[in-house]
């Protein structure tokens, strides 16, 4: 089945690359500039009409989003993912809402996490997860979490560690085991 | 519609009648019916009939007009915590706030999170902490008995705090809820 699906689109996507197949997963990398044509080609003519999640990844070191559109075909129970990647710098990216409603929800989710834009997304810029929020999306790689958690929520007293040997020696513990014994033994 | 004054203190009530009133009080927590973080789960065991906190009278109302315990139940996002000070100051007077968890403690595991606050004592007056990650039911059944001692004692006054420190609690949760759109206190 998922055969069949490749065919079909790597006759129409040339420049299509493939990155993992497995007997009912397939998932492939299409120029950014076919990406929508691909996604509703598998729509209307493969079958994958449930879309299940739309996942972005902040490349950081290629200074590209990669989205990927996550399509699933429950009668012939197979899974498809169209990844594309898109520069960071004022990411845009075509919204599928017009084609599926639920897409809103995912995109409001990416546009609040990474600062995507989708035009074309009817809710977009509401409040979705994040509200008020003023600094870098938190979800894009180039967000300090800690920095700001402590600037925000206030420094918090680093954790002290405490060695258990030295409250309670050799007495339990895994070091004690035979098989940490062995363990101390081989070090 | 609010008044800007905290009530005059109901006369001189004498020292017996509030050790009385305190002793009821003690004997019928009632929780509001909230939960956040993972420590709902707790809660759920102790509900039931095999930790049964009826037998302590703390009993669930559904809503916070009725209650006067508010467990905060793990790590507090910056959004819930908006909609936790809303509860809060809906409850009707004395009321106690139970925190369980590192996570309310010191920030737990979630300190360098962007999005979830660390000490939970700078935005809310908490009566009782009960430590552990996640405090098992007999635990949490712990904190309750040393809260019904400190309202028999008379020293769970963190409601009285939050009235006559509301600017110091209103600052610190306005520098981490940027857009505030709750109501003025009401008394
Ligand atoms: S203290 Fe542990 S169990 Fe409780 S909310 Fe935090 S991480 Fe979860």
């Amino acid at each position: 089945m998922i055969d069949k699906v490749k065919k079909e689109l790597e006759i129409r996507f040339p420049l299509l690359k493939l990155v993992r197949e497995q007997h009912n997963y397939l998932h492939v990398k299409v120029e950014r500039v076919s990406a929508m044509d691909a996604i509703v080609m598998a729509r209307t003519s493969l079958g994958h009409s449930v879309l299940q999640l739309i996942s972005t990844v902040d490349r950081i070191e290629d200074d590209v989003f990669q989205m990927t559109w996550i399509l699933e075909n429950y009668s012939a129970c197979t899974v498809l993912l169209i990844s594309a990647d898109y520069p960071r710098e004022n990411c845009i990216v075509p919204s599928l809402c017009q084609i599926w409603p639920a897409a809103s929800a995912f995109e409001r989710e990416i546009f609040e996490m990474f600062g995507i834009s989708f035009p074309g997304n009817p809710r977009e810029g509401e409040d979705f997860l994040l509200e008020g929020w003023k600094d870098t999306p938190p979800m894009r790689r180039d967000f300090e979490t800690e920095e700001y958690a402590m600037r925000v929520y206030g420094e918090r007293q680093p954790r002290e560690h405490l060695d258990p040997r030295q409250y309670i020696g050799d007495i339990v513990g895994e070091w004690n085991t035979p098989m940490g014994r062995k363990r101390e033994e081989e070090k | 519609m609010y008044c800007n004054q905290p009530p005059e203190k109901p006369g001189n009530k004498k020292e017996l009648l509030e050790k009385i009133t305190n002793m009821a009080r003690a004997n019928s927590l009632w929780v509001t019916a909230y939960g956040t973080g993972c420590g709902a789960i707790e809660l759920r065991p102790l509900h039931t009939s095999r930790f049964d906190m009826e037998r302590f009278g703390i009993a669930m109302r559904p809503t916070p007009r009725q209650a006067d315990v508010l467990i905060i139940s793990g790590y507090l996002a910056t959004k819930t915590l908006k909609r936790v000070i809303r509860v809060y100051e809906q409850m009707q007077d004395p009321k106690y706030i139970v925190a369980l968890g590192s996570c309310t403690i010191n920030g737990g595991m979630y300190f360098d999170s962007y999005n979830t606050l660390n000490v939970l004592d700078k935005y809310l007056p908490v009566d009782v902490y009960v430590m552990g990650c996640m405090p098992r039911p007999e635990a949490i059944i712990d904190g309750f008995s040393l809260l019904m001692q400190k309202i028999k004692d008379g020293r769970a006054q963190g409601w009285k705090h939050y009235k006559e420190n509301l600017d110091y609690y209103r600052e610190n949760q306005k520098k981490i809820i940027t857009d505030w759109d709750l109501p003025d206190y009401n008394w």
